[in-house]
């Protein structure tokens, strides 16, 4: 008879395991550090010869300048649309839970969190741009704001979901009106988290290309004047950049795909630091 | 007096925030029913044959135009599906490796760098997988496998460019990555410990312990990979800018093809000179829709069922 000694067996296996595991896990995130790596080496060069005209100038004079301008511009708009009805939507998914429309509200913005971005331009394609018979600033910021809204409605409830009952109950006991309670205790303890919810869906719509395809339309020779015409993206030129075949377009595509990576980790890394917390929505 | 006491019984906070819950609603139900309206003419003309026919020829003459969106419908479904076998070992090892066995000083980096993984815009990994994947997986793995399993149908096809349903499907494994192994670290971490130390105090090793509490968090797993798949059907510029952008409905991994998604980024711009173009388009998007919704509502429903389950 062979003798298997188990106990061997088991922690061998037991090192193939955590070894396996761990590999993949490098696996998981390897991407990242390769993106970043290879958008620098390909951008860092086209910005360095181009200098700073390239944030500045416009497209044919080889820079990027109305594309940042373009989507610094669409955020803002799109977070001024957005937030305060996003609040007040999160709010009420807070204050009531249990009932119907709280809770359909809840799964409604759960499953907004989850829509094709493209299908969100393209209807706003259909009820803005083409009544109005143009791409705008407008039309873009609508699709924006409509894909800001269940991240910052969904961290307000969070946030203010943490705050601990005793408070509202003191609120109460003060004689305060529910209004009251939520709006000037409630949610100044949750100002944190929804903050950090506010900034996490600016920093996901001023990445987003789907929804401006068909809305904003593309400015990229003169910087924008006005909410009702066309206007350029960040993402969205690379998009376009990218599509083209002249290599010379795509080295601008790096370039900006490195500014915009720069923005991107810029904005985010600070606000995920500062969020103390295990999980996040993204 | 009675005047104040009707006021008293008025809930300001419910006539604060009633009208942005109704514009939420109507928002969500506009786009339905907009949907619906917009898809009717191409439905009307094509009935089912819309769905189940892989044609497209757009025509100056209206009557010479005929669509049928079965490839883009089989792209969206088959690159998903990829994208989620590709996702699959590698976030459930990543969430038992951060949670268990990860050093103290690598857990929060790790959990941080899969965080700004699912934050990074979709454009970053769009001209990554077209201009550094696509050429890696063509020359390394694709051209490999074709010279050599090319008796498997599966790989039969010869990888000329590179953009093919596989690439699709791996760059967008690679996104939904951090975003399903998020839902399963979060399950992960709520398995009661005294499951862990019981496994443990009964001599199980690691490996062992790590089987038995990935059987307690299965639905978790699962409805993490429902979501998972969702996103994947629903992403946009970065599968556009890989699959290649051709009709073909086939099985073959290194043939080029269309999603709904790409299909709609890359004709609706175009779609208004023909008759019945946008109306194809948006019926492609009802079809995407549709199976989002159903697949995020099945997603979030066993989520939701699980955490109620493990709470009490």
């Amino acid at each position: 008879m062979f003798h298997i000694d188990y106990k061997k067996l088991r922690m061998l296996k037991d090192k193939i395991f955590v070894f396996t595991i761990a590999a993949l896990t490098f696996l998981a995130i390897l991407p990242l550090f390769h993106i970043i790596l290879s958008i620098f080496l390909k951008g860092a060069p086209v910005i360095a010869e181009r200098g700073l005209p390239f944030l500045t100038e416009t497209f044919s004079n080889g820079g990027i300048g109305p594309a940042i301008v373009g989507t610094i511009i669409l955020t803002i708009t799109a977070t001024a649309i957005g937030v305060p009805l996003a609040f007040l939507a999160g709010a009420y998914a807070y204050e009531f839970p249990d009932s119907f429309i709280g809770r359909a509200t809840k799964v409604l913005l759960q499953i907004m969190l989850e829509f094709p971005t493209i299908l969100v331009g393209t209807f706003i394609a259909g009820v803005v741009v083409f009544p109005m018979g143009t791409y705008s600033a407008l039309a873009g910021a609508l699709a924006l704001a409509i894909i800001l809204m269940p991240y910052v409605a969904v961290y307000t409830e969070e946030a203010m979901s943490e705050v601990p009952k005793i408070y509202k109950e003191g609120g109460y006991a003060l004689g305060c009106t529910r209004a009251q309670v939520i709006f000037k205790i409630i949610v100044r303890m949750a100002k944190a988290g929804i903050l950090t919810g506010v900034l996490i869906g600016m920093a996901k719509v001023a990445g987003e290309t789907a929804p401006l395809l068909y809305t904003a339309g593309g400015l990229y020779e003169s910087y924008p004047k006005s909410l009702f015409e066309p206007i350029g993206a960040l993402p969205l030129l690379i998009y376009n950049l990218v599509q083209s075949p002249s290599p010379e377009d795509h080295r601008m595509a790096w370039g900006a795909a490195l500014v915009m990576l720069i923005l991107f980790l810029a904005l985010f890394v600070p606000i995920r630091y500062l969020l103390k917390k295990d999980t996040v929505k993204l | 007096m009675d005047l104040k006491k009707i006021l008293r019984k008025i809930d300001e906070f419910k006539i604060i925030t009633m009208p942005a819950v109704i514009v939420v609603f109507l928002l969500f139900v506009s786009m339905l029913v907009f949907y619906f309206i917009s898809s009717y003419p191409a439905i009307e003309r094509y009935g089912i044959d819309l769905f189940i026919k892989n044609v497209w020829i757009a025509a100056e003459e209206a009557s010479k135009e005929v669509y049928g969106l079965a490839a883009p419908i089989w792209g969206s479904i088959y690159t998903a599906v990829i994208a989620v076998l590709f996702a699959l070992p590698i976030s459930i090892a990543y969430a038992i490796y951060v949670n268990d066995y990860a050093p103290k000083p690598l857990k929060y980096p790790l959990i941080v760098i899969s965080d700004i993984m699912a934050g990074l815009p979709t454009i970053i990994y769009g001209i990554w997988g077209a201009l550094i994947l696509v050429p890696i997986l063509r020359d390394y793995i694709m051209k490999y496998l074709y010279e050599y399993f090319s008796f498997i149908p599966l790989f039969d096809y010869p990888p000329l460019t590179g953009f093919c349903y596989l690439s699709a499907g791996i760059l967008l494994g690679i996104m939904v990555i951090p975003f399903a192994s998020a839902i399963i670290r979060e399950a992960y971490a709520m398995i009661p410990t005294v499951y862990k130390e019981g496994l443990y105090a009964l001599g199980a090793t690691r490996y062992e312990a790590t089987k038995v509490l990935l059987g307690y968090i299965k639905p978790a797993i699962l409805s993490g990979f429902i979501l998972a798949f969702g996103r994947a059907l629903g992403e946009t510029v970065a599968v556009s800018l890989v699959i290649g952008n051709a009709f073909n409905l086939t099985y073959k991994l290194f043939a080029p093809g269309y999603t709904i998604s790409s299909l709609i980024a890359n004709q609706f711009g175009n779609a208004a000179i023909y008759k019945y173009m946008t109306s194809a388009l948006y019926a492609g998007g009802l079809v995407l829709f549709l199976i989002g919704l159903v697949v995020n509502l099945i997603g979030l429903y066993y989520l939701r069922r699980w955490r109620a389950h493990v709470s009490h």
